[in-house]
């Protein structure tokens, strides 16, 4: 997963986070990437951001 | 000469109760046809029926091979894929990554090849060549476990199990390649290499007990079977261990042949059996079972084409959707995806609004207040989750 940009999103009803919108170089896919250290795309979020990137709200 | 002892009942005399039956080393204990052995027999040591190989202790008779999609038979993403080798993927056959950072690449495919009774397998062709692999470059494919499927080899403990894997081989030309284990939960590894022919070959080899360091009992990643085909000297600059030691990067895959040397280089690879003891006929099973036991990790939904997939009637800018049920619980919760634009009516494109192992609730946000509806229009245009370890 090569990430472009990381994007929280709520749940459409309760309004409350639960996952990540995730942009990569594969422009006609759409990630949503759990907020769950049991996933290995969340972990790659994560490695992200420590290289200096930003989650949006 | 020949001794014939003619008796109804021979009955031990030794203090244990032992009857023996001893040939001379070479010939054979016969029992004649249609003789019933009643009772309960036992056998230690490896066990020959038929011509096949029985599961020694600590195998099973069914569900002893610990790898998934064994047989190549399972290829949800794709059947083949280009331009492989620069980073980590699962491109093509279910459970297999692919890892590299060279600058060779590879076509990756699932193929109609194998040795008698078994149909696919996996073909690794070079397509750009790297003649010089920098130090720390690498390329191999592997397939990951959980530690709650490796339980039985009872790792880390006084009874810890030897570990068979085996499987079946062929390239284009003579070549030698590294398979190893490598316990991610405790960092150690063991590793032997492997010759490859022209010919389909079965190849076995039995790691040793490890009584050091056992795997984690849940569902995360304990351990990876590794099939090393190009590295740097990084890797290969030491001595592969034929007994579990901790790791060392230098040890990782000695005495390879580089796989991406040439464009001419193909390898095949099927039959992968990973079991307790010692090696035993490939375990087949049917296509469901390891599609069921694949799709743990990785399933791949596609509704009908032209068809609606969800539609209803909600007030404008609420949400119009419909829960889907995976089919099996997935391993951990998935990333979901969702490929291509999808033909839609009064409603933005369709998107995830939830997910759990078990399923997701998939929907659209209306325009306004009307009848809403979103379906894929084009084969391109599908569903996937991913939990691949």
């Amino acid at each position: 997963m090569n990430i472009q940009s990381v994007k929280k999103i709520n749940d459409s009803a309760t309004g409350l986070f639960f996952a990540y919108e995730v942009l990569t170089d594969e422009p006609n896919i759409r990630y949503t990437v759990p907020h769950n250290e049991e996933n290995s795309d969340y972990q790659a979020i994560l490695e992200w951001v420590v290289e200096g990137n930003t989650i949006e709200d | 000469m020949t001794s014939t002892i003619k008796a109804d009942v021979v009955t031990a005399q030794t203090t244990n109760g032992n009857v023996t039956l001893q040939g001379n080393g070479t010939g054979t204990v016969a029992i004649s046809d249609n003789t019933a052995i009643t009772g309960t027999l036992s056998a230690t040591g490896a066990a020959t029926l038929s011509s096949q190989a029985y599961p020694t202790a600590g195998g099973l008779w069914s569900g002893r091979n610990m790898v998934i999609n064994g047989s190549m038979a399972v290829s949800q993403r794709a059947t083949s894929a280009t331009g492989l080798g620069a980073a980590a993927s699962y491109p093509t056959l279910d459970r297999y990554q692919l890892a590299g950072n060279t600058n060779g690449r590879v076509t990756m495919s699932q193929t109609a090849d194998g040795p008698s009774g078994i149909a696919n397998c996996l073909k690794l062709a070079c397509t750009t060549a790297d003649t010089s692999i920098a130090s720390g470059g690498y390329f191999f494919f592997h397939q990951k476990f959980e530690g709650q499927n490796l339980q039985r080899w009872a790792k880390g403990t006084a009874d810890a199990k030897t570990v068979t894997v085996s499987f079946w081989v062929k390239g284009n030309a003579s070549a030698t390649y590294v398979v190893a284990l490598e316990d991610a939960d405790n960092t150690r590894h063991c590793g032997f290499t492997f010759p490859v022919t022209t010919s389909w070959t079965r190849i076995t080899r039995t790691f040793p007990a490890d009584t050091t360091g056992a795997f984690d009992d849940d569902n995360a990643y304990s351990l990876t079977c590794i099939f090393h085909l190009s590295a740097g000297s990084d890797r290969t600059s030491g001595t592969l261990p034929s007994t579990w030691q901790a790791t060392v990067t230098a040890n990782r895959c000695p005495g390879i042949t580089q796989f991406l040397d040439s464009t001419s280089r193909t390898f095949f690879l099927t039959g992968l059996q990973m079991e307790v003891g010692a090696a035993t006929p490939f375990e087949h099973e049917s296509y469901s079972e390891t599609l069921q036991k694949c799709q743990r990790y990785f399933t791949k939904i596609a509704p009908k084409v032209n068809a609606v997939t969800v539609r209803g009637y909600n007030s404008s800018g609420a949400v119009v959707s419909s829960w889907f049920s995976f089919p099996t619980q997935m391993r951990t919760e998935p990333t979901c995806a969702i490929t291509g634009t999808w033909a839609v009516s009064n409603c933005g494109q369709p998107a995830f609004q939830s997910f759990s192992v078990d399923g997701f609730l998939f929907g659209a946000t209306t325009s306004s207040a009307a009848d809403t509806y979103f379906y894929p229009d084009a084969s391109s245009e599908y569903i996937t989750a991913s939990a691949e370890l």
